[in-house]
């Protein structure tokens, strides 16, 4: 072997060995994969947005990697399951809410010793968004971002009827669901155009509602009416069903009158006029006058905004008959499995997403309010670009009135629980039993053994 | 030993086994690799308390017992036998006559069957998107229609006594793959079969009586026994449709729609209880499979194979 | 036996003129009665197409004003005081003009104004004018579709998995089926039935094991899932296979039996001809069961560059999203190659089956 050759191999060599020890470098980055689809994140634009977040992360970190794991919606309940039975689990799940977070409230992991072990301050969060996440022994994720509820209502049908604004000051107390009642049957009109307090009225030929609150759970709908337990139809030891409080029967009773009585609410059959395949919502088709959603419902109309043929605004939730206001709320998070095999780098990941920098960006990507109350100005901003006009103080405001115990919060058997209630309320909305008492009292009855069931194994 | 083995030695019964068995083997091999054992593990998941999050626990029959006295098991298999008592006997009877329509000699016969195989290449959920928007009760083209003629029409897939009508309608719409099975066995039939016929001067009702019928059993067999299966294990659309409509009650409204395999279903992956589904799904097996067992039975007696075996078995 | 009848069956020289002009006056009428039931029933099929269509060709706008109307029609819009208003064409004073409905007013009536000189205003009964509609068709729904998701790498994953899979599915399934009707065996009526039963267990409670199995293999992630399966046969071709061998008459195994063919040759030269139209219906069936899938590609499946088209289609009915446009379009797309698919596999299709009986 000639002197050449042989420093041309010794080379070689060299330079393969700093390959590889660069490559093992790069492998030691441990990899944190966040499960998507359990709540928003699954449109095409947001996945293009979470990976130039990914891309953005990753370049400016040595020791992690993250990888947003899209999975469409319906099907990543079974998805999560399957990777979680086949020891292949995620670091990090979300943005999901509240209700999702209940429904596998197993699966988390605590991350209270990861706050207590570095002093993580939480000052700068809602208070009482720090609560959505807490339960009796464990805390489940640091909150990202919050989507109040509120009116959001349809300016020219006012106009058109000649009807009085509901008000955006939250100190108005005139503005009760009585007084909501009485404004929403001058709304709804029948296709000769009379309203729903006209004694020629038709409710078989609708083409107007006063008011709608579809796309909530029935707990949702109820919390707004201020039961002992507000949104949770159980006890605060969970151990007795009280899903037939006097306010939950009263304000069932509120939307079955609204709907089969004065007919300002739309039954389930009208609802689908307007749900039918996604296309037109309450709201953006011109059907409803005021529809009572959270903000996540403002930021999927940020595309069609621009198109509307009528002027929107938003208003205060009203005061129900105890003379308080219950303006339910819907939070997500990014939550950690238990099973996960990465939990040191899951948390930093979970810090750096809710952190200061970065959690406005998050949170313009699903379309929720910052969590940290440091972040509202730059927040109201971008949000202002986006929908000129609109009285953005009614959405932060809103917080103040949040529901706890939550309307999604965790009960024994949540699933079974839920489908109870949201049975109960097929049976209001379709007609089959418009006597909410009745129908509450044998809700009432199936959670009750629901729970006992479930303590009799515990 | 040797001489075990030696194949020319076998008796012909053994060596047509022999034959039979090495024909089956690329399904028997692949079942007892990738079928068999998960199939096993839901047998063994039935007799126990299984979360999927942690190690299930034996609790033998229980499961089996508690389904007996479950309302919403009982319901689930109302809403089940609803619907394939509507769609089972339609399917098989639509998708017969239309092919027989389709066998004809008639100008432009290749786009006419494009045309009515056309439903059948859209995916479950396009499918029932596109239904719920036809079925919608103010906008949609049916209760149009019927306005028209002075019906107001129902609520359809929002009304509880009308959602599973509905679902059998679009499952009506969707016989396409039934119809090329029957047109594929249309097609088989020998002409020599036919002309004969024509010649001993049978009309065309006899020939159909005499060749055709008989000759379309054992795809009438294959139809039946699919059919059964596919209807007892309905699933996509009901779980689309009740989910898309307001309120997203699976199996809504009013659990109305709540089918066997969608009450398996929440009770798999919403429920967690995925030893109290592995029941359901064993009990449904026996069904089906006891069902299918007397269908075969009864074949002997209206089936006609024209290559049928014999004899010995 | 039918068949034999064949061969001895004289050639009906004498034929009445009278009865064949019969013939072909009945054969008219029955080739026009079909003809008009067919047409008919079409009607009823094409309906939800027709909405697929044109729900493809319509923008967000359009989606939300006429969902229904098959045409993509829109109200023309006009830019006024930085918001999009309805344009009418307006009668005042008996002279026809177009204007921009302003504002809803009380009493069914609006606030018009000229888009060149919106400061004067007028009030009119809003039923009485007619909003100015024009034919906008949206075809850029169509790249815009292919776009947002990389369709062409999923394009190649479905081929891949479509095509690769029904090789082995066509294989592995007539060997199976001709194994179920040809030979008499103990075990075959028993196995058979087992096979039946591996379609009659939902798949909701197996899906959690074989994913496990799946993984400790190191197949998730991977399109093996999705093809390897093919290989080893399936319930439902085998069964359609299995009863289209046994109407093929045993008297052709015979013949070649006593050539001295062996079973695989016999298969091979006699069954599979005999089964073709059998043939091309499961592969039919079996594309489209591959190109629509998505249920176990979401499963098995993670990253994002091994998903196939079906799966990318489902990524659009996101939550809160309304892509309801986008849906359609890249749907029309989706159902085009299994149309041509069929429509051009009908010649072999429809070739059928004319030679039977023993020749010679």
């Amino acid at each position: 072997m000639n002197r050449k050759r042989f420093y041309l191999v010794i080379s070689l060599v060299l330079l393969a060995a700093m390959l590889s020890s660069s490559m093992a470098a790069a492998q030691e980055k441990t990899k944190v994969v966040i499960f998507v689809g359990l709540g928003t994140g699954t449109a095409a634009d947001q996945i293009t947005r979470q990976e130039a977040l990914a891309e953005e992360f990753n370049a400016t970190h040595d020791d992690i990697e993250i990888e947003f794991l899209i999975v469409p919606h319906e099907e990543a309940n079974t998805r999560y399951l399957a990777m979680i039975a086949g020891d292949n689990p995620p670091d990090l799940v979300g943005p999901h809410g509240t209700s999702t977070i209940a429904a596998y409230l197993d699966t988390w992991a605590d991350i209270t010793p990861f706050i207590e072990a570095e002093g993580y301050d939480l000052s700068d969060f809602y208070p009482p968004s720090l609560k959505l996440n807490e339960y009796p022994d464990l805390n489940t994720g640091l909150p990202l971002g919050l989507y109040p509820s509120f009116l959001l209502y349809n300016v020219d049908m006012f106009d058109a009827a000649g009807v009085e604004y509901p008000p955006s000051d939250y100190t108005d107390t005139s503005w009760t669901f009585d007084e909501l009642r009485s404004r929403a049957m001058l709304l709804t009109l029948d296709e000769n155009g009379n309203d729903a307090t006209s004694p020629d009225f038709d409710p078989d030929k609708t083409v107007q509602w006063g008011f709608d609150d579809s796309w909530i759970s029935i707990r949702g709908l109820l919390a707004a009416f201020d039961a002992p337990n507000v949104g949770r139809p159980t006890t605060d030891d969970y151990k007795t069903a009280v899903a037939n409080s006097d306010e939950w029967v009263q304000g069932l009773q509120w939307f079955s009158d609204g709907v089969w009585k004065d007919h300002f609410i739309p039954s389930l059959e009208e609802r689908a006029a307007y749900e039918s395949a996604g296309l037109g919502t309450p709201l953006d088709g011109g059907l409803i006058a005021m529809f009572w959603s959270h903000s996540w419902y403002l930021a999927e109309m940020r595309e069609v905004y621009f198109d509307l043929e009528f002027e929107m605004q938003l208003a205060a939730p009203s005061f129900n008959f105890k003379g308080t206001r219950v303006a339910r709320i819907h939070a997500d998070n990014f939550t950690m499995p238990e099973a996960s095999k990465n939990k040191e780098a899951a948390w930093e990941v979970m810090k750096w997403l809710s952190a200061p920098e970065q959690i406005t960006e998050v949170c313009l990507i699903y379309g929720c309010v910052p969590a940290r109350m440091s972040a509202k100005d730059e927040f109201s901003a971008a949000m202002g670009e986006a929908f000129p006009g609109l009285d953005l103080n009614v959405i932060f405001d809103s917080i103040d009135y949040l529901d706890t115990p939550h309307h999604e919060s965790w009960v024994p058997e949540w699933t079974k629980v839920e489908d109870t209630m949201e049975y109960a309320g097929g049976l209001i909305f379709t007609g089959e039993n418009t006597d909410a008492k009745a129908v509450l009292d044998e809700a009432n009855a199936e959670i009750q053994a629901l729970l006992d069931e479930y303590w009799a194994g515990h | 030993m040797l001489k075990q083995f030696d194949i020319r030695r076998w008796s012909l019964a053994k060596r047509e086994a022999a034959a039979g068995y090495f024909f089956v083997s690329p399904w028997l091999i692949g079942f007892v690799l990738l079928t068999l054992g998960p199939m096993l593990a839901s047998l063994y998941f039935s007799f126990t308390d299984y979360n999927i999050i942690e190690q299930p626990s034996w609790v033998g029959l229980d499961n089996y017992a508690q389904l007996f006295q479950d309302p919403l098991f009982w319901q689930s298999i109302k809403v089940t036998l609803q619907f394939s008592a509507l769609a089972l006997p339609l399917g098989l009877l639509t998708g017969f006559a239309l092919a027989l329509l389709l066998n004809q000699a008639i100008p432009g016969v290749r786009i006419w069957r494009t045309i009515y195989f056309l439903p059948s290449v859209l995916s479950g959920v396009a499918v029932t998107l596109l239904w719920i928007l036809i079925f919608n009760p103010k906008i949609g083209i049916i209760n149009q229609l019927l306005a028209l003629v002075g019906i107001d029409g129902p609520g359809w897939l929002s009304d509880p006594y009308w959602s599973v009508p509905a679902l059998v309608i679009i499952s009506l719409w969707g016989i396409g793959q039934t119809m090329i099975i029957y047109l594929a066995g249309l097609q088989g039939i020998p002409t020599d079969l036919y002309d004969a016929s024509k010649v001993d001067g049978a009309n065309a009702w006899q020939r159909f009586w005499s060749v055709t019928l008989p000759m379309m059993t054992p795809v009438l067999l294959y139809n039946l026994v699919l059919g059964l299966i596919a209807s007892f294990s309905y699933f996509t659309q009901a779980y689309i449709a009740s989910s898309s409509i307001s309120g997203g009650e699976l199996g809504g409204p009013v659990r109305s729609t709540l089918f066997y395999n969608l009450y398996l279903y929440q009770n798999a992956f919403r429920y967690f209880e995925m030893g109290y589904a592995s029941a359901m799904a064993w009990v449904l097996l026996v069904i089906v499979l006891l069902l299918t067992l007397l269908i075969f039975r009864s074949s002997s007696a209206w089936v006609y194979y024209e290559g049928e075996l014999r004899g010995r078995t | 036996m039918a068949t034999k009848t064949k061969t001895e069956a004289p050639t009906p020289a004498v034929l009445k003129t009278g009865w064949r002009a019969n013939l072909k006056y009945y054969e008219l009428t029955i080739k026009t009665l079909t003809t008009f039931i067919l047409a008919a029933g079409s009607f009823v099929v094409i309906i939800p197409l027709i909405y697929l269509v044109s729900s493809s060709l319509k923008d967000r706008a359009q989606l939300r004003q006429e969902p229904l109307n098959p045409l993509p029609i829109a109200q023309v819009m006009v830019r006024l005081n930085n918001k999009n208003e309805a344009l009418y064409n307006v009668t005042i004073d008996g002279q026809a003009r177009q204007m921009a409905l302003v504002k809803k007013a009380p009493g069914g009536k609006g606030i018009f104004a000229d888009p060149a000189a919106p400061d004067v205003t007028y009030e009119l009964l809003i039923a009485d004018q007619t909003p100015v509609r024009r034919l906008e068709v949206h075809w850029e729904n169509y790249p815009e579709a292919m776009t947002v998701v990389p369709f062409d790498r999923y394009a190649i994953n479905t081929l891949l998995v479509t095509f690769t899979g029904m090789a082995g599915m066509l294989f592995s399934c007539s060997l199976v089926a001709y194994g179920f009707s040809r030979f008499r065996a103990r075990w075959l009526g028993p196995l058979f039935i087992v096979l039946l039963s591996t379609v009659m267990l939902p798949r909701q409670v197996t899906l959690i094991p074989i994913y496990v199995l799946f993984q400790r293999i190191g197949w998730v992630d991977t399109l093996l899932p999705l093809i390897v399966p093919q290989f080893f046969a399936n319930a439902y071709d085998v069964f359609l296979l299995r009863q289209f061998f046994m109407t093929v008459p045993l008297e052709l195994d015979e013949a070649a039996k006593i050539d001295g063919a062996s079973p695989f040759q016999t298969f091979l030269h006699v069954m599979l001809p005999q089964a073709r139209p059998a043939l091309v219906t499961v592969g039919i069936f079996h594309f489209l069961y591959a190109w629509n899938d998505f249920y176990e590609p979401l499963i098995f499946l993670h990253s994002r560059e091994n998903w196939t088209m079906a799966v990318g289609l489902q990524t659009f009915n996101a939550l809160y999203a309304s892509n309801t446009h986008l849906v359609m379009a890249a749907s029309v797309v989706m159902i085009i190659p299994p149309i041509l698919l069929f429509f051009f596999s009908q010649r072999i299709f429809t070739q059928g089956v004319v030679i039977t009986g023993v020749k010679g």
